[in-house]
C-alpha cells in the first residue's frame, strides 16, 4: 500500500473538492480457484475526476465487473487477494475495515447492477428498498424518507410515483425495474455511481431512455459515473473517457473522441470492426476476432492479445507491452508494441510512474 | 430471390393466443409474410412483441390458433402428428441460449447425430462421416469436439454445435431465434459470418429473429418490424433503414446507439413501454405511443399495404418518399 | 481461420475418503446378506437354550439373545429384510412415481393436473397410519410390506422427480429435439432421463434409508416380518424387554442400522453435491 494512505486516513478530506475523486494505483485482484490463482484485474491504474464519466469496455471475462466491484470493496474477502491502492476521496478501499466501507456504500459510492430482477428483493416493496439506505445514512424520519423516495421515483421517470412506491418488483416491467434500481442508487446522492451493464438485456428504446436518464441525472448532480459495458455504442456518446480492458489489463485509455478518432490498440480496433453498424449496408462482412481471450489462470507471456492480433510480432509474444502515452496526447494511454497510428515513439510509463 | 417466383415459406394470417388465467393473450395477432428461396428475412421488435412466438408457431412447436404456414406450397398447419414430425426436418430452428439448447449429458457427436438417429437416415460409418462434415462446416475440429460434452465449450462454440445439429438434415428453412444475442461482439461476428457462409454453401433460406437492429440489418435481405403481435413494416433492409415509413420503425431506429461519438446521442421520441397484449389498443396498436396518431388510428386498423415496390407499411400516415 | 480450440476438460472434484468408506460398507452389508447361508453362520432362528443372553465370546462374537440365538447371525440375516424392503420398496416407488413424475412434467396439461392432484390426496393422508392399517389388514409377509411401503412412497417420489424433470423439460434442448421430429418416448428416455438420473440415484439412496427406518417403526408395533425371521427392526424391538440384562441385544442391530443409514445418507448426499457442482458448470 502506498504512503499517502496513512496521511489521508488521519485527515479525511471529505470537503476537499480539488484533486481526483478516485485514484486507483496498480490494482491487482486475484481469486484462488480449484485450478489455481486467477488474476482477474492485473495492475490497473486510473484516475477519475469529480463529475466525470468513464466508460469501461471489453469482452466478457476481461475483468470489468471485478474491477468495478473492487473499487466498491464489494468482493468476498475469502479466496480473494488484492494489492495496490484505491483511494476514494482520500479513503483507502483496499483492505478497508467493514465499518469504513459501510459508511461509503450507498452514501458515497452506489452501484446499478445488470439484472434488476436479481438485485431487487422480490418480496419487499419498492418504498422500503429505497428508504432503507436513506434511514441508514441520513437523519430522515419515516415520512421524510418516503417523500424522498417518491420524488426519486419521479426523477427517474416512473409515472404516478406516489402509487408505484407501494409496488413489488414483479409488478414492474424490466425498464421500470432498472429505473427503480437507479432510484435506489441515487437515494443518498452518491459522488460516484458504478453502473455495471445497466442496459444489457433491455430493448433499444428502453436502453436509450435509461442512458438518457443517467446522463441527465449525472449533469444535475455533478456525479461521477463509471459505465461498464461490452457495447462500444453505449459509451461512444455518453462518456468523457473510455478505458478498454483485455484479460485484466487496461490496454487503452483516452478521451472518448480521441479514442474513436485515433485508436492505437489493435484490440480496440478489432472490437470496433466486429460490431455490426446500422450505417453500414446490409451483408457487410464483419471482421471477426479469431480465437478467444486467454485463460487467466495461465496467462500467456508477452501481450495477452498477441495470439489473436493481426499486427503481432515476435516481440509481442515475448515481452508484455507497458502502458505508454501517445506523443500527441499525454492523456492517451495504450499498451502495444505496434500501435496503429501513433507510431513507436511513445513515452513509456508504467503503473509505478515514468520509467 | 425475384418477387415473381413462388415463395418458399408462406405465413398467412397467423394468430397465436395463450390463455393467461381467464384472459387471452394474442401474442401474434394475424401476421402474413413470404420468404423467398435463398432469402434472409429479419424479424425485429421490442421484447414481448411476439417474435419468438411467430418463429415457434412456424415450426409448430407452438400450436397456431389460426392461420396457415406453408413450405414449398405444402401446408404445415393441419398436419397430423406423424406427418408433422416428418415435415419438421425441412424446417429447423436455432435458439437463443446456446447452453440450454444442448443436452448437457450427451456427447457433441451424438447431439449432432440426433436427427439422423431419429430418422435412421444414416448409420455407422456414414453417420459418423456426416457428423464430421457438419462439425467441420461450423468450424469445430471433429476429432477434438466430438467426444466432449457441451459444458466443455464456450457459448460461441455451443452455438456452432446447435447450427451443426440444425443443418444435419439439410433443411430448406432455418429459423434463428436471437441466435447471437447471448454472445460477445467478437464471437457474434464469427457466428454471423459463419451463417452467411453456410447460407451460401447450403442454399439456406433464413428467418432471422433478433432485437438488435444492427445485427438484423447485417444479415437480412428484407426486414419485418413487429409491434405487439402485428407487423408494422416490411421492406428490403437498406430501404427500411434509410427510409423508414412507419413511425414505430423511425422511433426504433432513432434509439439505436452507434459506436461513433460524432453521431449525437439519440433522443428517443418514444416514451414508455408497449402496452399489455392482454388489452391491446383499438385500431392501430401503436397509437398510444405514436407521435402522429389521430382519431382515425383509434377506430380503424391499418392494413399492411405497399407504398413502394416491396415496401409494405401498416400505418394511416406513413412517411412517403419525396 | 476459424477457432478450433476447446476448453480443457475440467477435472471432477474427488468424492473423498468418507464416500468410498461408505460405499465399501454398503457393499459389505450387501455381500454378507447375499452369502449369509454359505459362510457357516449359526442358524439365526434356532438357538442354544443353554446359552441365553450371553455376552460376546469366541463362539458368539456378538453374544446371544433371550432364546440363545446367535446375534451376529441374526444381524446378518436381518440385513436381508432391511435390504429387500428398503431397496424393493424404493424400486417400486421410483418406477411408479418416477415414471409418472417425468411424464407429468414433460406433458403438463391435464395429465399433470390429474396425477398431481392424486399425489396431493395421497400425501395429505398420514402415510404411516395408512401403511400400518393396510399391513395389519393384509398381512406382514416381506413382499407385502415391500409393495405397501413402495406404493406409499410413490407420491413423494413423484413430486421430487416431477420437480427435477420440470427444470429440464422447459429447456431449449427439449424443444430442439421436438423440432427435429423426436417422439415423446425418445425425448423422455434420451433427453430427459439422463438429466434426471442424478436426482433419481441420490434420492433413491436417501429413500432407502427412510424405508429402513419405517421397517423399524413397523417392527415396534409388531407389524414387521413375522417371528422368528430376523430383521433389524424386530431385533431392536425384542431387545426392549432385556435392555438391562443384555444391552448387546439392542446394541448390535442398532449399530448395524445406524451405520448403514449413515452410509446411505452420506453416499446419497455426496453424489447429489457432486452432481450439483457439475450442474453449475453447465
Ligand atoms: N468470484 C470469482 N471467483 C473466481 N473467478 C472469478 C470470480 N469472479 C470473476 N472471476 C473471473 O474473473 C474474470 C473476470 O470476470 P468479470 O466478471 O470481471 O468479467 P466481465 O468483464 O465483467 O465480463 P462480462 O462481460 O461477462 O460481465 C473471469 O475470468 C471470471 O471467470
Ligand atoms: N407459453 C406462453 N404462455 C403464455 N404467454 C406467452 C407464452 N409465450 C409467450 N407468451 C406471451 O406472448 C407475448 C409474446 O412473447 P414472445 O416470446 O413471442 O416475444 P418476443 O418478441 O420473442 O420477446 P423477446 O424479445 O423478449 O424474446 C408475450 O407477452 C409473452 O408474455
Ligand atoms: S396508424 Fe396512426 S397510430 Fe399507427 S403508426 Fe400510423 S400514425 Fe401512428
Ligand atoms: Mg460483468
Ligand atoms: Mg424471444
Amino acid at each position: 500500500m502506498s504512503n499517502d494512505t496513512t496521511a489521508t486516513d488521519a485527515f479525511p478530506q471529505a470537503e476537499d473538492l480539488s484533486g481526483p475523486l478516485l485514484t486507483v494505483k496498480d490494482l491487482r485482484t486475484t481469486f484462488s480457484t480449484p485450478r489455481g490463482d486467477l488474476t482477474a484485474v492485473d495492475g490497473v491504474s486510473l484516475e477519475l475526476g469529480r463529475g466525470e464519466t468513464l466508460g469501461i469496455v471489453g469482452e466478457s471475462g476481461s475483468g470489468k465487473t471485478v474491477l468495478s466491484r473492487s473499487i466498491m470493496g464489494l468482493l468476498p474477502r475469502s479466496k480473494t487477494t488484492q494489492s495496490g491502492s484505491i483511494l476514494f476521496e482520500g479513503t483507502e478501499i483496499v483492505d478497508a475495515p467493514d465499518a469504513t466501507l459501510r459508511d461509503i456504500w450507498g452514501a458515497k459510492i452506489a452501484m446499478v447492477f445488470q439484472d434488476p430482477m436479481t438485485s431487487l428483493n422480490p418480496v419487499v416493496r419498492i418504498e422500503r428498498q429505497i428508504t432503507e439506505s436513506l434511514r441508514l445514512h441520513t437523519t430522515m424520519d419515516k415520512a421524510e424518507a418516503k417523500a424522498t423516495a417518491i420524488s426519486l421515483l419521479g426523477q427517474v421517470g416512473i409515472p404516478s410515483p406516489a402509487e408505484r412506491v407501494r409496488a413489488y418488483p414483479f409488478q414492474l416491467s424490466g425498464g421500470m425495474r432498472q429505473r427503480v434500481t437507479i432510484a435506489i442508487a441515487l437515494a443518498c446522492s452518491p459522488r460516484l455511481l458504478l453502473a455495471d451493464e445497466p442496459t444489457t438485456g433491455l430493448d433499444v428504446t428502453v436502453q436509450a431512455q435509461i442512458l438518457d436518464l443517467l446522463s441527465s441525472l449525472q449533469a444535475e448532480r455533478h456525479m461521477a459515473v463509471i459505465l461498464v459495458t461490452h457495447d462500444l455504442g453505449v459509451v461512444a456518446t455518453r462518456t468523457d473517457r473510455i478505458a478498454v480492458m483485455y484479460a485484466g489489463h487496461i490496454v487503452e485509455m483516452a478521451s472518448t473522441r480521441r479514442l474513436f478518432a485515433s485508436m492505437a490498440m489493435p484490440y480496440t480496433q478489432a472490437l470496433l470492426k466486429s460490431t455490426p453498424r446500422i450505417s453500414d449496408p446490409s451483408h457487410t462482412r464483419l471482421t471477426a476476432i479469431d480465437g478467444r481471450p486467454p485463460d487467466l489462470i495461465n496467462p500467456p507471456t508477452g501481450c495477452a492479445f498477441a495470439p489473436r492480433c493481426d499486427y503481432a510480432t515476435e516481440q509481442c509474444r515475448i515481452e508484455a507491452p507497458p502502458l505508454r502515452t501517445a506523443p500527441e496526447d499525454p492523456t492517451h494511454l495504450f499498451a502495444c508494441w505496434n500501435p496503429l497510428q501513433t507510431g513507436h515513439a511513445g513515452t513509456v510509463t508504467t503503473a509505478k510512474g515514468e520509467l | 430471390m425475384s418477387a415473381e417466383s413462388t415463395p418458399l415459406l408462406t405465413v398467412n394470417d397467423l394468430v397465436v393466443s395463450f390463455k393467461k388465467g381467464r384472459q387471452v393473450v394474442q401474442a401474434v395477432a394475424g401476421i402474413s409474410f413470404d420468404v423467398f428461396e435463398g432469402e434472409t428475412l429479419g424479424l425485429v421488435g421490442e421484447s414481448g412483441c411476439g417474435k419468438s412466438t411467430t418463429g415457434r408457431a412456424i415450426v409448430r412447436i407452438e400450436e397456431p390458433t389460426s392461420g396457415e404456414v406453408a413450405v414449398e406450397g405444402r401446408q404445415l398447419t393441419g398436419l397430423g402428428r406423424s406427418e408433422l414430425r416428418k415435415a419438421r426436418t425441412s424446417i429447423q430452428m436455432i435458439f437463443q441460449d446456446p447452453v440450454s439448447s444442448l443436452n448437457p449429458r450427451r456427447r457433441v457427436k451424438d447431439i449432432v447425430a440426433e436427427p439422423l438417429d431419429i430418422w435412421k437416415t444414416a448409420e455407422g460409418a456414414e453417420r459418423d462421416a456426416i457428423v464430421r462434415e457438419m462439425l467441420e462446416a461450423v468450424g469445430l475440429d471433429p476429432d477434438v469436439a466430438g467426444e466432449r460434452f457441451p459444458r466443455e465449450f464456450s457459448g460461441g462454440q455451443c452455438q456452432r454445435i446447435s447450427i451443426a445439429r440444425a443443418l444435419v438434415m439439410k433443411p430448406k428453412v432455418l429459423i434463428c431465434d436471437e441466435m447471437v444475442s447471448a454472445l460477445d461482439v467478437s464471437v457474434q461476428a464469427q457466428i454471423l459470418n459463419l451463417v452467411e457462409d453456410l447460407k451460401a454453401k447450403y442454399g439456406l433460406t433464413l428467418v432471422f429473429i433478433a432485437h438488435d437492429l444492427a445485427v438484423v440489418k447485417n444479415v437480412s435481405d428484407r426486414v419485418a418490424v413487429m409491434y405487439l403481435g402485428r407487423l408494422c413494416e416490411v421492406a428490403p433492409s437498406d430501404d427500411l433503414y434509410a427510409l423508414p415509413a412507419h413511425p414505430y420503425t423511425q422511433a426504433l431506429l432513432s434509439a439505436v446507439v452507434e459506436p461513433d461519438p460524432e453521431k449525437a446521442a439519440s433522443h428517443v421520441a418514444l416514451t414508455g413501454e408497449p402496452p399489455s397484449p392482454i388489452n391491446p389498443p383499438s385500431g392501430c396498436r401503436f397509437r398510444t405511443r405514436c407521435p402522429k396518431a389521430e382519431e382515425r388510428c383509434a377506430t380503424e386498423v391499418p392494413e399492411l399495404r405497399e407504398i413502394a415496390p416491396r415496401h409494405q407499411v401498416a400505418c394511416h400516415f406513413p412517411t412517403l418518399r419525396a | 481461420m476459424e477457432p478450433k480450440a476447446v476448453v480443457p476438460s475440467r477435472k471432477r472434484k474427488p468424492l473423498g475418503k468418507v464416500f468410498w468408506i461408505s460405499v465399501g460398507w454398503i457393499g459389505l452389508v450387501f455381500l454378507l446378506a447375499i452369502i449369509a447361508s454359505w459362510i457357516g453362520l449359526e442358524d439365526p432362528n434356532n438357538g442354544d437354550y443353554a446359552l441365553i443372553n450371553a455376552g460376546p465370546s469366541w463362539g458368539h462374537p456378538f453374544g446371544t439373545d433371550d432364546l440363545g440365538r446367535d446375534i451376529l447371525s441374526r444381524v446378518i440375516y436381518g440385513a436381508r429384510v432391511s435390504l429387500i424392503v428398503g431397496f424393493g420398496a424404493m424400486a417400486i416407488g421410483m418406477t411408479l412415481g418416477g415414471t409418472l413424475g417425468m411424464i407429468a412434467a414433460y406433458r403438463r396439461g391435464a395429465v399433470d393436473t390429474l396425477v398431481s392432484a392424486a399425489s396431493y390426496v395421497m400425501l395429505a393422508f398420514p402415510a404411516l397410519v395408512a401403511v400400518i392399517a393396510i399391513v395389519a389388514f393384509w398381512g406382514h409377509e416381506i413382499w407385502k410390506i415391500t409393495i405397501i411401503v413402495g406404493i406409499a412412497s410413490t407420491p413423494l417420489v413423484y413430486r421430487v422427480i416431477r420437480a427435477a424433470t420440470l427444470s429440464y423439460a422447459t429447456r431449449e434442448f427439449v424443444t430442439a429435439a421436438k423440432a427435429q421430429g423426436a417422439t415423446d418416448t425418445r425425448i423422455l428416455t434420451r433427453e430427459l432421463l439422463p438429466n434426471v438420473l442424478p436426482t433419481v440415484i441420490s434420492y433413491f439412496l436417501i429413500g432407502v434409508a427412510t424405508v429402513i427406518i419405517l421397517e423399524g417403526a413397523l417392527a415396534f408395533l409388531g407389524l414387521s416380518v413375522p417371528a422368528p425371521t430376523a430383521s433389524w427392526g424386530n431385533m431392536i424391538n425384542e431387545s426392549r424387554t432385556y435392555l438391562s440384562d443384555n444391552p448387546w441385544l439392542a446394541l448390535f442391530p442398532s449399530l448395524a442400522m445406524f451405520l448403514f443409514l449413515i452410509a446411505l445418507n452420506l453416499v446419497g448426499d455426496t453424489l447429489r453435491q457432486s452432481f450439483d457442482v457439475q450442474e453449475s458448470k453447465l
